[in-house]
């Protein structure tokens, strides 16, 4: 006898070996890999160009003071272990050090008279178009900053609100943590259901262009075995992508916590992801609309999210670092129930497709 | 090729193409697009924020720190927490009193590293309430970026001056000081900045970057800051001003900006450029042109002006659109003229991966391969647009540059829009060499289409070829066995553009990273300079163009050296600009002018690279006429002998 399941299995190991046989599934992953590269690149890149202190950088920058309220200047660098300062007397003798390259940049602080005081009216000339310039502003900021905090507390009885202490510095938190759960690892996760959903509009549609549904049809099974098998392979497949992915970081010492929780959540969204590709691959049958379709609608639901309480990002944010609550269980309790109604209802649709319509 | 001919078919493609886009999917489109418009202005507002509730915290109302950690939605205050749940991982910072406790953990001490940026966050919010403003932000700052040895470049701007445009334009609101009738926040300008959703650094001086010449900067950096918590954006940074809080490095988010406005929508372009391309290969649909008496180049140029012109078109009004906003005025025609060789790039690239494509899901891998690909080339060497050289190597630096008022020289737009130029040229060449009836409808896969792509120039022994053919009349003797040779050398000169653009993109990635990058990108070097030296080489192998023998290897070595060398000549135009002064610049694009005598210049300039080229493509394509695993080993040997010279030559210039 005939068993219509295993037909089903039949079409999703033949999708899925489809898939490996034209090393497609390779590109995919190393796409992914690039991304999320590149996505590291950027932020790993952009954060040591940002903020130096994360490049630990030994120089000490060289300071030319001008200007007659210089001495408050040596005395906030007296308290950061900063740069390194050269007075000057003469503001255009400084600017000529700094054109010659002797000091990194000139500082001139002068008092100036404002509304109902008086305030220190620092100057500071960086240098354009250097690579250094974003270390330099960044510890000139670190200075100044200090010599801001002096100046306050100089002048803390004219204040009604004292400034909250700023926990000292010795802690060495890295400020790629925030990055890694908040961005790249939903990005990881969330890539996979997209392409899964991308293949499964290609897969219908080029059944229907090729005419090859037509021989699967004369082939003992029905339509809705066609595109259960083809779902089905591409669903699982984005969950098998993001436990490597998990795998991968969790290998470069990141914790990730409720690995099975964020593997139903990538369950469903891919689930939903390929529900929108099958109704789209079935109701246009040409890969163009199809495809045009499916991105511009899977990015505005993934816009449409933000009306959640609780982004899908951050659901999963919150889930792998171990700070879930009750709503970001909710939610991934909520897409699940999505996924499995809608998919219901894609079946129900598929049984009504007269196939020879297609 | 016809030009009528060329017309009708592009005539064709717009209104009866077969699989075309039609009315209502494009209707259906423009109302998924139009919903998304409604949901962008909540994701730029509310800022999606997407740490919130990342740390835990306990503490108590009576904590001088509790409004801070109650203020910031990062934090969860869990109120009651004791040493027993800081140990568990309940909470990652534990208030007793004034003082924190956290645990030595990533989470902990990221947590940590938040407070203290929400701190700083908090006191100058607090501080901006105070009435005696000068007490309150007793320090002000007027930053210069100024031109090193320039002297004149970045004119000094008289003090009142820059301290009026500085606050009158969006300046961070901590700057109410600057101008004594100017109130916290109440100039339209500083409303802006104040937006922050905690992921970022503690200054949120959105808009802060304009300074005195912000009649000249677009509003982009400010409006869009906000939602990346106080990257401030100057777009025309001479100077920033404000507390010691809103001075932060220049950080050139128009360009982020910029890169997705401009290259998004040619995602969605190639997406229906392949697939029209992809769709003349299934079921032998395109037989029926390729019959007709019309050339492939017809075909092929009918096919891709349309998507061309609109992608142009669209580009156009972006760019146009930009200007009318940014100077209310209209312009922005070097901005189209420098995009338009990245349209052309994405196109070209699409058109190759469709031709390699065998079914339209390894289309839709080969076009997000390209799109990540082009839009990093793109988008990453823009990143840099204040460190000048590596800035010019996306066009994308040109719209920036154009929207600044900034003078562009021809030298830097030429170096900047050749190499995708003709990167876009040699992909529709390769692509071209693959559309015809034997080639189009097998099911061969990627690889060997590349080597069949890369031995369609090479003439059959013997036979004749288009493009060396032409030579005869000018030439008495018989060329039939140089022309393959000259071809072989022709094929490596024409993927220079190519290796160029690679080069390229690894030194605007690399070059951050510092001292290790010169190193890196010499490796990237050798080993994409060797591929395409000999990859040509091998297919032609592969195909039976030639006879395997030391003597036909060593003599097609010799000509892929000399191609590559010519070709690599033409890189001079990267002095025009002056990328060389960086290190890293001289390293990918070596043939610096070495200082020294004349003789020594000469030698090393001309005679030591066209011997390495001509050793090294030797030995693989040696290897090449042996077979795959030969070829490979060559190949591997022959990059180990480029990296060692490229290594000696830096060590000793450098």
């Amino acid at each position: 006898m005939f068993d219509p399941r295993s037909s089903l299995f039949t079409v999703a190991k033949r999708d899925i070996s489809s898939l490996s046989r034209e090393k497609t599934i390779v590109l995919a992953i190393c796409i992914q890999l690039f991304i999320a590269g590149f996505s590291s690149f950027l932020v790993v890149g952009l954060t040591s160009l940002y903020d130096p202190s994360s490049v630990d950088s030994e120089e000490r920058l060289e300071l030319a003071v001008t200007g007659e309220d210089q001495e408050k200047l040596v005395g906030a660098a007296a308290e950061t272990d900063g740069p390194q300062l050269f007075r000057y007397d003469d503001r255009e003798d400084a600017i000529g050090a700094f054109d010659s390259g002797d000091v990194d940049a000139v500082v001139s602080v002068s008092r100036s008279s404002a509304g109902d005081g008086t305030r220190l009216r620092v100057e500071a000339v960086v240098p354009a178009e250097d690579l250094k310039t974003t270390l330099i502003v960044v510890r000139l900021r670190e200075l100044l900053t200090a010599l801001e905090r002096l100046e306050r507390t100089e002048r803390g009885a004219q204040l009604e609100f004292t400034p909250v202490e700023v926990p000292s510095d010795d802690a060495g938190s890295s400020s790629y943590f925030g990055f890694t759960y908040t961005i790249l690892l939903p990005l990881l996760l969330f890539l996979p259901p997209f392409i899964s959903g991308s293949i499964v509009v290609d897969s219908i549609t080029e059944e229907i262009e090729r005419g090859t549904l037509e021989l699967l049809r004369v082939s003992p099974v029905d339509l809705i075995d066609i595109v259960d098998g083809k779902a089905l392979a591409m669903v699982l497949l984005a969950p098998v992508q993001a436990l490597l992915w998990i795998l991968l970081l969790r290998a470069n010492d990141i914790a990730i916590d409720h690995v099975g929780t964020l593997l139903v959540l990538v369950t469903a969204v891919a689930t939903i992801t390929v529900v929108v590709g099958v109704v789209l691959g079935l109701v246009t049958g040409r890969r163009r609309q199809a495809q045009l379709l499916y991105s511009v609608l899977v990015i505005l639901l993934f816009g449409a999210t933000v009306l959640l309480p609780e982004h899908p990002a951050r659901t999963v944010a919150l889930l792998s670092a171990d700070s879930a609550t009750t709503t970001t269980f909710a939610h991934v309790g909520g897409f699940a129930v999505v996924a499995l109604s809608l998919y219901a209802v894609v079946r129900r649709y598929v049984g009504r497709v007269d196939p020879e319509s297609l | 090729m016809t030009p009528r001919k060329l017309l009708r078919i592009a005539w064709w493609e717009v209104t009866r193409n077969a699989g075309g886009i039609d009315r209502r999917t494009l209707a259906v489109a423009f109302v998924i697009l139009a919903l998304f418009g409604l949901v962008t202005p909540l994701l730029l507002d509310g800022g999606v924020g997407l740490d919130d509730g990342l740390y835990r915290v306990g503490i108590d109302e009576s904590s001088p720190y509790y409004p801070v950690v109650a203020d910031d939605e990062t934090f969860v205050v869990r109120p009651g927490a004791d040493r027993a749940d800081l140990r568990n991982g309940d909470v990652e910072l534990l208030f007793e009193g004034a003082t924190v406790q956290f645990r030595d953990n990533p989470k902990s001490l990221a947590a940590y590293g938040e407070l203290r940026g929400t701190v700083e966050r908090f006191n100058n919010e607090q501080l901006r309430l105070e009435e005696n403003g000068t007490a309150a932000f007793p320090v002000s700052v007027l930053l210069e970026y100024r031109q090193r040895g320039g002297g004149g470049d970045s004119p000094r701007i008289e003090d009142d001056d820059a301290g009026d445009g500085g606050a009158s334009d969006g300046t961070g609101p901590a700057d109410d000081g600057e101008v004594d009738d100017a109130g916290p926040g109440d100039d339209p300008g500083s409303g802006d900045g104040e937006e922050t959703d905690g992921t970022g650094d503690p200054t949120d001086g959105g808009g802060s970057g304009t300074g005195g010449t912000g009649d000249r900067g677009p509003s982009l950096g400010g409006d869009s800051g906000g939602g990346l918590g106080g990257i401030s954006g100057p777009l025309s940074d001479d100077q920033v001003s404000g507390s010691p809080a809103d001075i932060s490095p220049p950080f050139p988010f128009q360009s982020l900006v910029l890169a997705f406005l401009f290259v998004i929508p040619l995602n969605f372009l190639i997406q229906a450029y392949g697939s029209t391309i992809l769709s003349e290969r299934i079921n032998r649909r395109g037989e029926l042109l390729l019959a007709s008496p019309v050339s492939r180049f017809d075909i092929i140029g009918g096919k891709t002006l349309p998507y061309f012109l609109g992608g142009m078109a669209l580009e156009s009004v972006i760019a146009i659109g930009l200007f009318v906003v940014v100077h209310g005025e209209l312009g922005g025609v070097v901005s189209l003229l420098a995009v338009a060789p990245l349209v052309l790039l994405f196109l070209g690239a699409t058109f190759l991966g469709a031709m390699f494509a065998r079914s339209f899901k390894e289309l839709t891998f080969v076009t997000v391969t390209i799109t990540v690909t082009l839009t990093s080339y793109a988008f990453v060497p823009a990143i840099f647009t204040d460190v000048g050289a590596v800035a010019l190597i996306s066009p994308l630096t040109l719209v920036v540059r154009d929207l600044q008022n900034e003078a562009i020289t021809l030298g830097e737009f030429t170096f900047s829009t050749a190499p995708p130029l003709l990167c876009s040229g040699v992909f529709f060449g390769l692509g071209a060499g693959l559309y015809r009836e034997e080639d189009m409808f097998d099911q061969r896969s990627l690889r060997g289409r590349l080597l069949d792509a890369l031995v369609g120039p090479i003439p059959r022994a013997g036979g004749s070829s288009r493009l060396t053919a032409r030579l005869d009349p000018y030439v008495a003797l018989d060329l039939r066995t140089a022309r393959q040779y000259v071809a072989v050398g022709g094929l490596t000169a024409t993927l220079i553009p190519f290796v160029f653009v690679v080069q390229l993109l690894a030194i605007a990635l690399l070059f951050a990273l510092g001292e290790i990058s010169l190193i890196l990108v010499l490796v990237v070097v050798a080993i994409i300079e060797e591929i395409a030296k000999s990859l040509h080489v091998y297919a032609s192998f592969q195909h039976r163009r030639f006879e395997p023998g030391l003597k036909t290897a060593l003599a097609l070595g010799v000509a892929s050296g000399v191609g590559f060398f010519f070709a690599e000549k033409i890189a001079l135009l990267a002095q025009l600009v002056g990328l060389p002064e960086l290190a890293v610049g001289e390293a990918g694009l070596q043939g610096g002018i070495v200082p020294g005598p004349f003789a020594l210049t000469v030698a090393l300039f001309l005679l030591a690279p066209l011997v390495l080229h001509v050793v090294t493509a030797a030995i693989s394509a040696v290897g090449a006429s042996r077979g795959k695993r030969q070829y490979g080993i060559a190949l591997c040997l022959a990059m180990l002998v480029h990296l060692a010279y490229n290594l000696t030559v830096v060590m000793a210039v450098v």
